[in-house]
């Protein structure tokens, strides 16, 4: 059988919000899933994440953000991607999001932005289809 | 006794027949393994001492309400006709949680919504970055200032938001509410010394600062110091608001945030519980009788899920363990003591409302409301349908909010019997149950060493993320339904859309600037107060603070008065007593 690489993503919370129920929840189901979780904590700087990202080599950042700042926040972490040539890492976003902000957050190379109600199922299927398999 | 055994006797001949004959020949009839309700019988209650365990409305253990009615009950005729709206304020009472942008654009939105007629006191948002001991020119700022609430950077900020209050609404009038945990000492030194400033007695303050940092660590994230230290600032804000600001409630605890952030409902109850022991503990290790100042504290707003019955012998239950902790463990004598006093009582809690088809939610918030009448509160719909949605709750939403407590008030008159489940066989054993079992989650968290060693140690915060973990787990694999998101949400449902008018109470141009603003301002008033001064204050608040028995309060007051920083003050602070750092998952 051939030994498949863990997919890995880093769940992470940028900015001074603090509601950490969404991402506990995720990265368990993540973790559940048969996915390599890393959790950040609270508090991240777009910088800490970013690097992060980048030590721990994951394929993926999911960004949890629920003090309406999910804007700002992202498009730091995708600039801040893209400066440290890391544009490859896949970034999703979950949280409190507005539906014409969805489309702002898509334009700046987000992937996919998972509101309220979403199974975990609906999140890891989403990664497993989006990385292609080495 | 020997009548009552016989009496006891007949019902379990007649339960156990009832459960072969009867029962299991339905059970088997439709193939399941147990029946799928449950019925209760005095056998249930056989334990149950009314005296003891249930009491009349008003007395001890106030299983069955605070009072025998509540004082909204002795106005609720006039409020009728008044047309009285609590979410306006008025005589007496705050108006509507809110707050963002510089303290200008919050203070020019009050005003605004005095001459709407809505007069009262403020009840402030703060933004994050003041929530967590940060100045508007701080790194950790960017982008946050003014988004959630408003921003505070010194006095100055705090003096221009209360400039409308004058008059008939000068703060020896008017109650102001601060959602504020961490630098609470900071904010209410602000409003101990802006009444200093007016000549406004300070014992005539009225108010609730939220002030129950514990319950940040477990669940809403907005800490900065390790608990320790945190609750030793609490304690120096206990004594301080006991001694000098007698009116002001000195904290607004737990429940429903820890709720929110997935905690089980006894674990919930039992967290908050140990929370509040940590808080009378300092209190005492304060010097002060319990007595003395436990009359002021306050819950938030306890519950937090659609499961009426559950919901309703949790209140009853929570009272109850609350009034004998006080009483037994504390010593307690006052009965003002004993009370859990709370703006909202039960409620289906934020997180049981949905995104999808969210008119459903007015449903929920009744059924939450239902809960609340029949359990010693006001039957408040809570919160409105479209908290979900981010945008703020619309006009129509918090109208329809208000229009559903009104009929379950007039209409329905759910609030004309005090605790209409004492006694119940059911009720009575599902409030022992939950009592039974919060009481072993706390002598868990007390023989760990209490809160702050079940939060130094991660228990408390691992217990919440796992239940939240199960929660979702049970939703994905439908062992829950919730109606719109995991069932009935095939091609036969309709989608239902409403509209909604959303208040521009918030001018989206004001809060991108909002930023800009402060920090220019914040650098004037650096350049503008004498330096020397601050730099004096901040070193004795710094020697203070090295000194566990000193309370920092009056340093805190003159720092204030001087316009040193809520992050200058709070930095001297990281300096002496460190930062928190969350124990990993």
């Amino acid at each position: 059988m051939n030994q498949k690489r863990k997919i890995r993503v880093l769940v992470a919370k940028p900015g001074l919000d603090g509601h950490e129920r969404g991402a506990h929840v995720v990265a368990y189901g993540l973790r559940d899933a048969g996915f390599e979780v890393i959790y950040t904590g609270l508090r991240q700087t777009t910088e800490q994440i970013v690097n992060a990202a980048i030590q721990e080599d994951v394929d993926v950042i999911g960004l949890s953000i629920l003090s309406g700042a999910h804007v700002s926040l992202t498009r730091k972490v995708m600039d801040e991607l893209k400066n440290q040539k890391a544009g490859d890492i896949m970034v999703i976003v979950g949280g409190i999001v507005p539906d014409e902000d969805i489309m702002e957050l898509k334009e700046m190379g987000v992937r996919e932005v998972f509101t309220a109600g979403t199974p975990i199922s609906a999140i890891s299927g989403f990664i497993e289809s989006a990385i292609p398999a080495d | 006794m020997a009548e009552d055994n016989d009496y006891l006797e007949k019902i379990k001949t007649q339960q156990k027949e009832w459960e072969e004959n009867v029962l299991q020949k339905r059970v088997k009839r439709f193939n399941l393994k147990e029946s799928p309700t449950k019925f209760y019988s005095p056998l249930s209650t056989i334990k149950n001492d009314f005296c003891e365990k249930i009491g009349f409305p008003g007395q001890y253990p106030y299983t069955a309400g605070n009072n025998p009615f509540d004082f909204w009950r002795a106005y609720a005729g006039d409020a009728a006709k008044m047309g009285y709206r609590p979410d306006w304020g008025g005589a007496g009472g705050v108006g509507k949680y809110g707050g963002f942008g510089t303290a200008e654009d919050y203070r020019d939105y009050l005003i605004r919504m005095h001459s709407m007629g809505r007069t009262g006191g403020p009840n402030m948002a703060f933004d994050l970055v003041t929530q967590c001991g940060y100045d508007s020119d701080s790194p950790f700022a960017e982008g946050e200032v003014g988004r959630v609430g408003v921003a505070i950077d010194t006095f100055r900020d705090f003096a221009t938001i209360y400039e409308p209050y004058t008059g008939g609404l000068e703060i020896d009038k008017v109650p102001s509410n601060f959602t504020i945990n961490a630098p609470a000492a900071v904010i209410i030194a602000m409003y101990a010394v802006l009444a200093d400033k007016r000549g406004i007695p300070l014992k005539k303050l009225k108010g609730t600062p939220q002030n129950d940092i514990l319950k940040e660590f477990i669940a809403r994230g907005t800490y900065i110091f390790p608990p320790n230290q945190s609750l030793r600032l609490f304690r120096d804000t206990c004594v301080f608001c006991t001694q000098f600001l007698p009116e002001l409630n000195i904290n607004s605890m737990g429940g429903y945030h820890i709720r929110e952030a997935g905690a089980s409902r006894v674990q919930d109850l039992a967290f908050s519980m140990a929370n509040a022991a940590a808080y009378l503990q300092a209190g005492i290790d304060g010097g002060l009788a319990v007595d003395l100042f436990a009359p002021k504290f306050t819950f938030n707003a306890f519950g937090g899920s659609m499961e009426i019955y559950q919901e309703i012998a949790f209140q009853r239950a929570a009272r109850r363990i609350y009034a004998r902790m006080l009483k037994e463990r504390f010593h307690a004598k006052n009965p003002r003591s004993m009370l859990i006093r709370q703006p909202i009582t039960a409620h289906i809690g934020c997180s049981s409302t949905t995104l999808q088809r969210p008119l459903n939610n007015l449903t929920r918030a009744v059924v939450g409301g239902m809960a609340a009448g029949m359990s010693g509160g006001m039957p408040g719909a809570f919160p409105p349908f479209d908290e979900p949605m981010g945008l703020g709750h619309s006009q129509e939403a918090v109208q329809l909010q208000l229009d559903a407590t009104r009929i379950l008030i007039y209409e329905a008159k759910v609030s004309d019997v005090n605790d209409p489940w004492a006694g119940s066989y059911f009720m009575e054993s599902l409030t022992d149950e939950i009592e039974e079992q919060t009481m072993a989650e706390m002598e868990k968290v007390e023989n760990m060493g209490g809160a702050v060693a079940a939060i130094e140690n991660g228990y408390m915060q691992k217990a919440i993320a796992k239940s939240a973990y199960q929660k979702q787990r049970k939703i994905d694999k439908q062992e829950e339904f919730v109606i719109g998101v995991n069932c009935y949400t095939g091609q036969n449902e309709i989608h239902v859309k409403v509209n909604r008018e959303v208040e521009a109470s918030y001018d989206p141009a004001l809060m991108k600037s909002a930023e800009k603003r402060q920090k220019e301002k914040l650098s004037r008033v650096k350049r503008e107060r004498d330096n020397t001064t601050v730099r004096s204050l901040l070193s004795t608040l710094r020697q203070h603070a090295e000194d566990e028995a000193v309370n920092l309060m009056p340093d805190i007051c003159k720092c204030v008065e001087n316009d040193v920083s809520l992050q200058e003050i709070c930095d001297v602070l990281r300096d002496v007593f460190g930062e928190f750092q969350q124990a990993k998952l």
